[in-house]
């Protein structure tokens, strides 16, 4: 069943085209990837299927909700997680998660519990009565990551998932998001890592200019293959090198 | 050879201050004019100079102000402008960023570059100086212009204004660089604060007449001393900051008992929910910690309502002895005092953005109701109170004192709905943007002079024209209301686009 998709989406800023007639479908239990350079339309493809941001033409559809017509709706269902999004300044995290149970409808409880199993896993509980605006962006970064997962959400969208965090919490979200998939959730993580798309994602999209340009499985890569190489080629044409784009 | 070699360094030391002054000059600018609109931006000076020659001339014609009383409001204007653009300059980066988004200034480039901190600061103050003496203590002094075709002030009063408002603004910056700079050799600003009362207060029990030793007492004929002291302040405080500024400084980190919260640390969020008469109104809540929590706390609403109130006594007071006639304080008060609905709004928007409520299922029309709430749990209970204190003071009677009640709360609510509609959650960008600037200030006159000329004409005992005044504050409140609806689905289609 079809948990994401989006059809013709197009939007632009002024003289910039961020989105040319993207189309993805993307179904339930999948870890899909969007990886591309910079401003090949990855956050705007989120801001838009998360209803933060309205289309210029085409269709999205999400858990069978219209994030465009229903954009209270769809965030009610899905998880946000931005690239550079801070918790409240002056909340605290315990505070901040008391904030998101309020908005979402979760028991007191229930917020209590979700919200010490995560401050184990990403090692932060000593930080919880901290004011956000005094954590580091890496503490930050771990808030941010709870509050996305907090209600459990069917969807969850990821900009950026790893950033600022250190080695060891980076691996343990991973093994978060791979345990979180099995459990028959959809996670739409966009990433210019490659590294990451290839180690977490199920499918991998490559966009650029704004338009889904190839697809790959990593895990259907041959031994020869990398997802670097295909990342090369269909960005900078055949036999383009990490050499050549550069000296572009 | 060594003179030769002394020679070319300090050229070059000037060299790089001069390529950093105009890369400052030219970041200013930019980040103004990117902001507000270049056409806009550039356009606030004439905006400037077009209002202030207008109330000149309409104040000092009608008699209801003299050119020294407008004199003293333009240096009191630029001394809080300046604590104001060294508290937005100097508190660091992250300040910078609360303030007007992801920046990144060359003033905080020294981790960065091969340049000290301390020549950044200083260049940054001599920037100021030039920058807003230019583009707005000039306009503020020139709209003095028709008190010359009047014959009541010289060409070289106003240019000697010119030079005393931007001292003053001066003043103001490197009072609060100085605060800050101490702040970062982790002094208490309550200790600061408390020296500085003591010193002042010590000044004034000896009979020291502290204003002559300000940029306004230049103006007004200050001794050859007391000019030397004041011009000498300004480049003291200046170095005295640089001096002392401490880049590295950062603050230990604050949990929730820190931040002046009784109780259990971490439950202060949910105590204010829970006060609220509103079912679980998280955003709400979440606005009133803010303000509290930030510097200054909640005592900013009242220290704004404290300005007001002697704001409003004074100009009562001098209008009834230029007019002869006694105004009638309720209404006159409750109209002067409302306008602090205005700030207070800024400081319940201050400290979120609208788009980072869209991580949740909440739309603008949500975080709008519940900035609401927030308004009408803080700016009217504080705004009744110091219109008690007011009426009291001022010897209402009940008549009057119940209709400035009324125009009171009304209009409090009307400049929420224009604030909202026109603004809305950055009531910030009013400062500098010339169309929204001028359509604000006409949707508050609009109804301002008339209630305060109103204010006059009550004292002659006419119960018709109070209850039409009463009537006025129903309808501004119902405005007002009207307003906030249209403001919800502009800012929900402008947020989205």
């Amino acid at each position: 069943m079809v948990a994401i998709s989006t059809s013709n989406l197009r939007k632009r800023y002024g003289d910039v085209t961020a989105l040319a007639d993207l189309s993805l479908s993307i179904e339930e239990g999948e870890l899909f990837g969007a990886l591309g350079p910079n401003g090949a339309g990855k956050t705007t493809t989120i801001e838009i299927l998360t209803g933060q941001l309205q289309p210029d033409g085409g269709s999205a559809s999400v858990l069978g909700h219209d994030p465009v017509a229903e954009p209270i709706e769809t965030r009610r269902h899905v998880g946000i997680l931005p690239e550079q999004e801070s918790p409240p300044s002056f909340l605290t995290p315990r505070e901040y998660f008391d904030f998101v149970g309020t908005l979402r409808d979760i028991p007191d409880e229930v917020v209590e519990e979700r919200v010490a199993t995560w401050t184990e896993r990403l090692s932060y509980a000593e930080k919880l009565d901290t004011l956000s605006t005094d954590l580091s962006r890496g503490q930050q970064q771990k808030v941010m990551i709870t509050q996305a997962f907090l209600h459990k959400p069917e969807v969850v969208f990821i900009d950026e998932p790893l950033a600022n965090l250190d080695p060891i919490v980076q691996e343990r979200v991973k093994e978060f998001l791979l345990s979180y998939r099995d459990d028959g959730n959809t996670i739409f993580i966009s990433t210019h890592h490659i590294e990451v798309a290839e180690e977490v994602c199920s499918r991998v999209g490559i966009v650029s200019g704004g338009e889904l340009i190839a697809e790959r499985r990593p895990s259907e890569l041959g031994a020869n293959e990398s997802l670097l190489d295909t990342f090369l080629e269909n960005v900078g044409g055949p036999g383009a090198t990490v050499e050549g784009l550069v000296g572009r | 050879m060594r003179w030769r070699l002394f020679d070319w360094m300090l050229r070059e030391e000037w060299r790089l201050n001069g390529q950093l002054f105009v890369g400052m000059l030219r970041e200013e600018w930019r980040l103004q004019a990117n902001l507000f609109g270049g056409v806009r931006f550039a356009a606030f000076p004439l905006f400037v100079l077009a209002l202030g020659a207008g109330a000149v001339w309409l104040l000092t014609t009608t008699a209801v102000a003299t050119i020294g009383t407008l004199v003293l409001g333009v240096h009191v204007l630029a001394f809080a402008f300046g604590l104001q653009t060294g508290t937005t300059a100097f508190l660091g980066q992250d300040a910078a960023r609360n303030l007007l988004g992801d920046v990144t200034l060359l003033v905080f480039t020294a981790r960065t570059l091969p340049v000290s901190q301390r020549r950044l600061l200083g260049v940054f103050l001599v920037k100021d100086a030039v920058y807003y003496s230019g583009l707005f203590m000039l306009p503020m002094a020139l709209s003095f212009t028709p008190a010359i075709t009047a014959g009541l002030l010289t060409l070289s009063d106003v240019a000697l204004l010119w030079a005393t408002a931007t001292a003053t603004f001066l003043l103001g910056v490197t009072v609060t660089f100085a605060g800050i700079a101490i702040g970062t050799r982790d002094v208490s600003g309550r200790i600061v604060a408390l020296a500085l009362g003591v010193g002042l207060a010590g000044a004034v029990v000896a009979g020291v007449d502290l204003v002559q030793y300000t940029p306004y007492g230049i103006y007004t004929g200050a001794t050859v001393v007391e000019t030397i002291v004041v011009l000498a302040a300004i480049p003291l405080l200046a170095t005295f900051g640089i001096a002392l500024y401490n880049p590295n400084y950062s603050k230990p980190a604050r949990t929730a008992g820190d931040a002046g919260d009784a109780g259990d640390a971490g439950e202060a969020y949910g105590r204010w929910r829970d006060r609220l008469p509103f079912r679980d109104d998280a955003v709400t809540a979440k606005t009133l910690v803010d303000v509290s929590r930030s510097s200054g706390g909640l005592f900013k609403v009242v220290f704004s309502g404290t300005i007001l109130l002697a704001v409003g006594v004074f100009l009562l007071e001098l209008a009834g002895e230029i007019a002869s006639v006694d105004p009638a304080p309720g209404v006159t008060l409750g109209a002067i005092l409302a306008l602090s609905a205005f700030t207070t709004y800024n400081w319940l928007t201050q400290f979120d953005d609208v788009d980072e409520y869209r991580l949740y299922p909440l739309d603008v029309g949500d975080v709008l109701r519940a900035k609401r709430r927030a308004f009408l749990l803080v700016s009217i209970p504080t705004g009744v109170a110091f219109y008690a204190v007011a009426i009291v003071w001022q010897f209402s009677t009940l008549g009057d004192a119940l209709v400035g009640l009324v125009v009171h709360v009304g209009l409090q609510m009307y400049l929420f709905g224009v604030t909202t509609y026109l603004a809305g959650f950055s009531p910030n960008e009013f400062l500098f943007d010339t169309v929204l600037f001028a359509a604000f200030t006409l949707a508050v006159a609009v109804p301002v002079v008339p209630i305060v000329v109103a204010g006059f004409v009550v004292s002659a005992g006419t119960p018709s024209v109070l209850a039409a005044v009463a009537a006025g504050g129903v309808v501004l409140a119902l405005a007002g209301g009207v307003l906030v609806r249209r403001a919800t689905p502009k800012w929900e289609r402008k947020t989205r686009t």
